[in-house]
């Protein structure tokens, strides 16, 4: 019974939603709204516009500027929201049962050394890889995303290669709250510093003498992504392993 | 030969899917889920975008697995 009942609400929830693909206009036609309107500005333009190449980077840091800082704002909050549980969950955990039935830690896994092997031959070529990938982001694929999160991928790698507390003296505590946002400051920065020269917030230059600035600042929100991604993408890992 | 190196990442990335909902084990599921994410990789970089492709690697195979291996083993390993 609850199974032909699930059926048949599955079936009422199909069928509006094909008979609303079957409307949609056929893939690829050049007449489809995606390649009328503002893709042919973005191709044509793009690079000589926006300061960047890579039409991807144009779009994603420049035109369309503003949703990327709601992004790297959603991916802070994030960080605060698994920091908050997790620290709150151990708070509780600690007030509930007293020093007698401390949680066991697990036991520290023994790595291989072929693993230990090539995770300390490769590091300084991943750490490379992602930088040159953040520095050249805007005339390559790749960007600050994906450069950030291979640093903080590497930096998960030698957590369990050689322990936490050695991975973490590369991200020192004193420094790692103001690295974890830094996506949000650098956005932050570039915006202010486009409403004070230019006009509304994260507003880039498109003419003028000011143009030179654009690739800097391209440059600057990379960076910012980069380290804010490596920092939130270990701290997170740090927070959920119970190291911190 | 595109055409039937499509197919078979399709199948295989269907095939995936399918496995990361039956598997009872969740390590098995979690290491499935990293399949699904690498072989999604090949998908964007062939359908022209690896911008999409890099993050895909970095995030979806590398850093998504670790934090699902962690939680595999901080709480257990069989589905309930």
């Amino acid at each position: 019974m609850r199974r032909a009942l699930i059926i048949a609400l599955l079936v009422l929830a199909a069928v509006p939603l094909l008979f609303g693909v079957s409307q949609l206009p056929p893939i690829g036609s050049t007449g489809n709204p995606t390649y009328t309107h503002v893709v042919p500005r973005y191709l044509e333009e793009g690079a000589e516009e926006a300061g960047a190449e890579n039409i991807v980077t144009a779009v994603i840091l420049n035109y369309r500027g503003y949703d990327t800082n709601g992004e790297v704002t959603v991916i802070f909050t994030a960080l605060v929201a698994v920091l908050g549980v997790l620290t709150f969950a151990k708070a509780t955990a600690a007030k509930s049962e007293p020093a007698e039935e401390t949680p066991v830690p697990a036991p520290p896994m023994p790595v291989s050394p072929v693993t230990r092997f090539i995770v300390r031959i490769l590091a300084p070529f991943i750490l490379l890889f992602s930088i040159y990938m953040v520095i050249y982001g805007h005339t390559s694929p790749g960007g600050g995303f994906q450069g950030g999160t291979i640093v903080g991928a590497l930096l998960i790698a030698v957590s369990l290669v050689s322990g936490s507390a050695q991975a973490k003296r590369l991200l020192p505590e004193r420094i790692r709250p103001w690295l974890q946002p830094a996506a949000v400051l650098a956005f932050a920065l570039v915006g202010v510093a486009g409403l004070w020269l230019i006009g509304p917030y994260l507003s880039f230059p498109v003419e003028g003498e000011l143009v030179f600035l654009r690739t800097p600042w391209l440059t600057i929100i990379e960076f910012g992504i980069g380290i804010g991604g490596a920092a939130i993408v270990a701290s997170i890992f740090w927070a959920m392993e119970g190291s911190d | 030969m595109t055409r039937i190196f499509d197919i078979l990442l399709y199948a295989l990335l269907i095939s995936c899917a399918l496995m990361v909902i039956r598997t009872k084990d969740l390590l098995g599921a979690a290491i499935i889920f990293s399949t699904y994410s690498l072989v999604m990789c090949l998908v964007w970089q062939l359908r022209g975008s690896p911008d999409v492709a890099l993050t895909e690697a970095a995030v979806g195979a590398g850093v998504t697995s670790v934090l699902f291996l962690i939680t595999v083993a901080r709480t257990t390993r069989r589905e309930r």
